[in-house]
């Protein structure tokens, strides 16, 4: 319509010179000869103001409009304290140890002088300077309050002592004075923090030597505790942050590998599990599986001594006449074994992923799958042929267990109800492979200790993943320049940094349990950060596909504005140069 | 007295077509109200009962998200016998929506503006209809009548803004004000007919009065007084519906289109496949590339005032952002007004297709599309490109139609020959 609008007349009356297509040179002279009659000043500047009144539009509404429009909003974040929280410059995790040394037999100087040289012996002991154990004297039950502590060093420290079972001790050893059998031992409680030294009173170190072999007795227990603890967590500061690779001294490569394998078994850290229990048979027996009461007799326990770490949720199935998938080697039978086997190779293959209703994740956290596999009568005993073992773990995904219908009368039989007693195996299995899959160190035998190790463990390594996050962020934050980043990102940033710094703190003063916690709020808010939708939104939008944008719309509306505005510009300075 | 029964005639005829059309086919009126065609979001008569029904509640009609209207709306028509059950009231109150409007057209017609204006006199002036065709002309246009079944709200805007025409082109200052702020108080985008209509008033008052008004203390007189009935209108609505959040409702949701269900418009497909960080800029786009229209308009024909304002009309039906056939209703029945430039208009024909083919096959796309699966959005936003185009091509066409004339009186020994642009 624009173009109407400067329609003017030509004289010419020759039918060949309209706009579809170019006249022959004599009629263009002809044309050419007759000029258009002069313009009027008035319709010039009519024309002159249509123009304008269009460019007006355009400069001050339309310029402010995309201005305001198309700007980035990117809130400040602080880089540096990021960047600096994966450096390790700003938190060196540390994991002073507390051990409560209980020797309600001995005078308290000999207490502490042995409690003293042991320290010295540990010490010597120690590869691993962030990792320390600092042994310190409990007050015995019944002991008089105003007993002097080694070790303390400050007032707050005192307070605990007066409780002998504090969460934030790591172990108690108990000095057990004895007459017989063979001094000194060590005996590590299964299900308590402590271990229980049994030593004759004549191996009280002397309060003038500067070591016993009662103190070397002792620290070398302690050390051998703490050995995959510390390894451990060697390992996870040597690959997860160069800033610490330099204090690790000895960790044997095939140590590493070890702690390797473990770890890409189990599951990441979640604060909440999943865990489905399965039945799967082949055919219509076993119907109904006692489940419930196994699960509470066999397993609530052991999920209650987790609930500082993570929490569960349950869930049970029974899927009948449920078959191998059509791609997997079917069981052999082997003579020698006298049973059915399943090739050590195809294992990967046995759970029929495309049939067997086992989702992958329900609700929040991830899931852990457990199936028992009851076989066809006609196919048991079903065993792994190499080791002719029945069960198997898959990496951070679940276990397998197959339960082979027991023999009676010489022909295997299924029963219609799994009884209590008939799962009680399979959740041992359940078990342990439960165990591995949450990455529960295998030693030390008590298990409150290797729960507090996990403790440490995980508190530290959320710690490092949310760190590596924040610096994740802070890189694509530089390198991004053109992708919004939202208030809600900042916040996120601010509160995983102070959840971090107090998740350190924590870790220095030996409070694990609030240091998991903490960790646990600033993994979330680093997550949450890095992965806000808002953000993505234009990552894979560089500036040239912006002329894709504007140019189909835009291109052809600014043509005849800025054609009319050239024109008009020619014509005033032909104008100014006439003047002159 | 003979134009009188037959103006009676007239209207008794179109009020009877439409009564009959609601008694004898009681399905039709929600039949038609719930195509996208007629009723959009912002004008539907569903939406407005659901406003009704909240506000006679004693909930803000608001608060579901669903009521985009002015609220002035929802106390007159909670007068009204619920047309659910009774809809004779309602019906009864759209007939006459139409017939006022059909009054305020002939009274256009009337004052004959658009063929001679106090600086321009068009050398066909002679070649226009009567005032009763063109009443008719807009009381049997199908597309009024089913605009009048659908009893969508925007009836109301085009009666008002009808009449501001009308009053303006009678120099009734007071009247043509408050027409035209209840028009924009019910719509927003007729505050941009304001400037040719001031000028044509203006024009009308010039040639009415012996001492011509100072210019710029009339334009002032008329902004303030539009401000004042403007600001009185919102602030009444602030008072019935007891805060502002009214004003984020209708005008905010005409602004940003956050709801974007199908129309005969452009906007729509557009914003849906729009990327996000994008959307605001385009919709500053859009809605200045509507507006730039009216200075340029108003500048280039300044001599002919309600042409421009005709042309406007034209303008809003292809680029608001919620067009109905209603909207195209209003440009199609004041282009009757444009007699004179028909035998200067080049593509009538292709014009007058290009709608009627519309006419029937959007509804037929929009049902492959919706109802059948066997068709895609592409299938009826193809339609609403074409019948956009058609209303374009009408519009381009008057406006070169326009320009000959000036040219004709400006340069009287070029008429009737060819003409090329340079």
């Amino acid at each position: 319509m624009s173009s109407v609008r400067d329609a003017n007349a030509s004289s010419n009356t020759k039918p060949a010179a309209n706009d579809s297509h170019s006249p022959p040179p004599i009629i263009k002279a002809a044309i050419a000869k007759k000029q258009p009659p002069p313009e009027t000043s008035e319709s010039v500047w009519t024309r002159r103001w249509v123009i304008f009144s269009f460019w007006a539009v355009a400069i001050f509404l339309g310029l402010p409009v995309w201005w305001k429009a198309t700007a980035i909003y990117r809130a400040e974040l602080p880089l540096q304290t990021m960047t600096d929280w994966a450096d390790g410059k700003i938190c060196k995790p540390v994991f002073p140890l507390r051990i409560a040394v209980e020797a309600p037999a001995l005078p308290l100087q000999d207490a502490q002088h042995l409690v003293r040289t042991t320290q010295h012996a540990l010490d010597d002991l120690n590869e691993f300077s962030a990792h320390h154990l600092r042994l310190m004297l409990a007050a015995a039950p019944f002991a008089n309050a105003s007993q002097e502590t080694v070790g303390t060093t400050n007032d707050n420290t005192i307070e605990p002592f007066r409780v002998p079972r504090d969460k934030d001790i790591a172990l108690s050893i108990r000095m057990l004075p004895v007459e017989s059998g063979s001094t000194p031992r060590s005996e590590l409680q299964q299900y308590s923090p402590a271990l229980d030294v049994y030593y004759t009173p004549n191996q009280i170190p002397p309060p003038s030597s500067t070591s016993s072999p009662l103190a070397t007795f002792i620290a070398n227990e302690l050390h051998k505790v703490f050995a995959e603890e510390q390894a451990t967590l060697a390992h996870l500061l040597s690959t997860t942050s160069t800033a610490h690779v330099s204090k690790i001294k000895s960790l044997s490569p095939e140590f590493s590998a070890e702690l390797e394998r473990q770890s890409t078994r189990a599951f990441k850290y979640a604060p909440t599990y999943h865990l489905t229990f399965s039945l799967f048979s082949p055919t219509s027996v076993p119907s109904d599986w006692e489940i419930e009461s196994a699960l509470q007799q066999y397993l609530t326990p052991l999920l209650e001594s987790f609930s500082s770490i993570s929490n569960f949720t349950v869930d049970t199935q029974v899927q009948l006449y449920a078959t191998f998938s059509p791609s997997m080697r079917q069981p052999e039978f082997d003579a020698e074994l006298n049973a059915w086997t399943l090739r050590k190779e195809d294992l990967s293959g046995f759970i029929n992923a495309a049939e067997w209703p086992l989702s992958p994740s329900i609700g929040i956290g991830p899931t852990i799958n457990f199936v028992l596999y009851v076989p066809d009568p006609s196919q048991s005993p079903l065993l792994v042929k190499e080791n002719g073992g029945n069960s198997w773990l898959v990496p951070q995904w679940g276990g397998v267990r197959i339960l082979n219908p027991t023999v009676s009368g010489g022909a295997p039989s299924t029963p219609a109800k799994l009884d209590k007693e008939a799962l009680a195996s399979a959740m041992h299995t359940f078990s342990d492979q439960l165990f591995s899959l949450l990455g529960v160190p295998q030693t030390p035998a008590s298990l409150p200790l290797r729960l507090t190790t996990l403790t440490r463990v995980r508190a530290a390594s959320l710690v490092f993943s949310a760190s590596s996050t924040l610096s994740a962020l802070a890189r694509l934050y530089k390198a991004l320049p053109s992708i919004p980043i939202p208030d809600t990102v900042a916040k996120s940033v601010d509160l995983t940094t102070a959840h971090l710094q107090l998740a350190c703190n924590d870790l220095r003063e030996g409070r694990f349990q609030g240091a998991l916690e903490n960790a646990r709020v600033a993994e979330a808010e680093a997550e949450k950060a890095f992965f806000e939708r808002s953000m993505v939104g234009q990552v894979y939008f560089p500036d040239e596909h912006k002329v894709a944008v504007y140019l189909p719309l835009l291109g052809p509306v600014a043509v005849p504005l800025v054609m009319a505005a050239l024109k008009e510009l020619k014509s005033f300075l032909v104008w100014i140069k006439r003047r002159e | 007295m003979a134009i009188d029964q037959q103006k009676a005639l007239l209207f008794g005829a179109a009020a009877a077509v439409r009564l009959l059309l609601f008694t004898a086919f009681p399905s039709l009126p929600n039949l038609l109200t719930g195509r996208v065609e007629i009723s959009t979001p912002v004008t539907s008569f569903k939406r407005l009962q659901e406003g009704v029904f909240l506000y006679t509640h004693n909930v803000s009609p608001y608060d579901g998200g669903l009521y985009h209207q002015a609220p002035l709306l929802l106390p007159l028509f909670s007068l009204l016998p619920n047309p659910a059950y009774h809809p004779f009231a309602t019906n009864v109150l759209y007939t006459i929506v139409d017939l006022l409007g059909a009054n305020a057209l002939m009274q256009i017609a009337e004052t004959g503006q658009t063929v001679s204006s106090r600086l321009f006199t068009s050398p066909r002036k002679d070649l226009r209809w009567s005032s009763l065709a063109i009443g008719a002309s807009f009381l049997f246009n199908p597309f009024t009548i089913a605009t009048c079944i659908a009893r969508p709200t925007s009836a109301l805007t085009n009666l008002f803004v009808l009449i501001a025409m009308a009053k303006a082109s009678q120099g009734a200052s007071i009247t043509f004000i408050l027409a035209l702020s209840f028009a924009s108080y019910l719509s927003m985008h007729p505050i941009l007919l304001f400037p040719p209509l001031l000028l044509l008033c203006y024009n009308m008052r010039v040639t009415k009065a012996r001492t011509p008004p100072n210019p710029w203390a009339y334009t002032l007189s008329h902004v303030g007084g539009l401000a004042l009935a403007l600001v009185a209108l919102l602030y009444t609505s602030a008072l019935l519906t007891g805060s502002w959040e009214f004003l984020a409702a209708t005008y905010g949701v005409r602004l940003l289109l956050p709801d974007l269900t199908p129309n005969v418009g452009l906007w729509w497909y557009f914003f849906t496949e729009m990327f996000d960080s994008f959307r605001e800029f385009f919709l500053g786009v859009f809605w200045l590339h509507a507006a730039s229209y009216v200075p340029g308009l108003t500048i280039r024909l300044r001599k002919q005032p309600l042409f421009v304002a005709i042309t406007l009309t034209g303008i809003f039906a292809v680029f608001q952002p919620y067009p109905s056939i209603a909207d195209a209703t209003l440009y199609l029945s004041l282009v009757p007004l444009l007699r004179h430039l028909f035998p200067l208009m080049r593509y009538t024909f292709l014009a007058s297709s290009a709608i009627l083919y519309t006419s029937f096959l959007g509804p037929a796309f929009y049902y492959l599309w919706i109802y059948a699966g066997s068709g895609n959005a592409n299938f009826f936003y193809a339609i609403t490109l074409v019948w956009s185009l058609g209303l374009s091509i009408i519009i381009g066409d008057s406006l070169f139609a326009a320009l000959r004339d000036e040219l004709d009186v400006e340069r009287p020994e070029l008429r009737g020959k060819e003409v090329r642009r340079i």
